[in-house]
């Protein structure tokens, strides 16, 4: 059955890792060598097909600088899935990377939420073990991936993962569309399942 | 919500960050960030008169802290455009797209406000015909009513 959900993904991140490439790289395929650092917040949205669901997924890039910090943790609000940015060739974003799963525990309302750790820019010489990454990804539960938008290599598959994460993980998302039938079974299934999908809650 | 300009703020950041601008107005000083962030929410209010007051202070940020220029103009586009002053807020956008020609994000705005003044024109216009129907239908009317005498 073909059914239309709105799913709220949040990107966050030091400046400067690409988060804004990644989502350029995603919503167009282009790439852009000098991209200025994002104001405030950004949004972009895409539908997506994820085996036969066309889900339509709305992007919200975050400024990474620190001046925007206190502002941007207000769109954490209702986010089904977020992917945590750092860059490969700085070992110093990764350490950081640590501050923005505090905030996302903070500020993220959804208990459930899918957390993917992306280390970008696999195209520039590695500074940080794929290892590394890995096992910061491991240790906060989330998924991980490595990608370059530049050479847009694991940047589809990113948001594939994520997104399949997010349709089977129960009770975290609701359809959108006209048929009440199917909100019902999304219900009971969150019900029958709730129980242990608890504790692999993703922060 | 399709693009930036439908985002709204929500009132509780809206209220937290008034609390913290007045505190420091009332302590008689008041931190770039506090007004930034205070002028950031009001501009994304669903009043225009607190737009216009969030217009007000981007302002004053603009011509005494030039660091968070580029913040400041985008918010001002932002902010006008908001309350459909759309030759303004295409002005903020020009200014900002002289500094950088290619900002993806300044260049998404532009084409935005773009569409609203077209799409609002079009109802503009579309009310107009509308009229002119209108008053069609009155003279016929009028002509009916007077040649059944």
């Amino acid at each position: 059955m073909d059914y239309v959900t709105n799913l709220k993904i949040l990107v966050i991140g030091e400046s400067g890792v690409g988060k804004s490439s990644i989502i350029l790289a995603f919503t167009t395929g282009d790439y852009n060598a000098s991209f200025p650092a994002t104001i405030g917040v950004d949004y972009k949205c895409k539908v997506m097909d994820v085996n036969g669901v066309k889900v339509k997924l709305g992007i919200w890039d975050t400024a990474g600088q620190e001046r925007y910090r206190t502002l941007t943790s207000s769109f954490y609000r209702d986010a089904h899935g977020a992917i945590l940015v750092y860059d490969i060739s700085e070992p110093k974003t990764l350490d950081k990377l640590k501050e923005w799963v505090d905030e996302l525990q903070v500020y993220s309302t959804k208990k459930n939420i899918v957390c993917l750790v992306v280390g970008n820019k696999i195209d520039k010489p590695r500074a940080v073990s794929r290892e590394r990454g890995q096992a910061f990804a491991q240790k906060h539960r989330m998924l991980f991936i490595e990608s370059s938008a530049k050479t847009q290599e694991g940047i589809n598959l990113a948001f594939e993962e994520l997104v399949q994460k997010i349709i089977e993980t129960p009770g975290l998302w609701e359809t959108s569309g006209p048929s009440s039938n199917i909100r019902i079974t999304n219900e009971e299934r969150r019900q029958q399942e709730s129980s242990c999908y608890d504790y692999t809650c993703s922060i | 919500m399709e693009d930036v300009l439908d985002e709204v703020v929500s009132s509780e950041d809206l209220q937290k960050f008034e609390k913290v601008f007045h505190e420091q107005l009332h302590q008689g000083k008041v931190t770039h960030k506090a007004q930034f962030e205070y002028a950031w929410c009001l501009v994304r209010s669903r009043y225009p008169t607190d737009i216009r007051k969030g217009i007000l202070l981007l302002k004053e940020l603009f011509n005494s802290h030039p660091d968070g220029k580029r913040d400041y103009l985008f918010y001002l586009a932002i902010g006008n455009a908001r309350i459909k002053e759309y030759n303004k807020a295409l002005h903020y956008v020009k200014a900002f797209l002289e500094i950088e020609p290619a900002n993806q994000q300044v260049l998404a705005l532009e084409r935005q406000i773009n569409k609203r003044m077209e799409k609002e024109g079009l109802i503009g216009m579309a009310v107009a015909g509308g009229a002119v129907l209108a008053l069609g239908g009155l003279v016929g009317l009028g002509i009916a009513l007077a040649s059944k005498k």
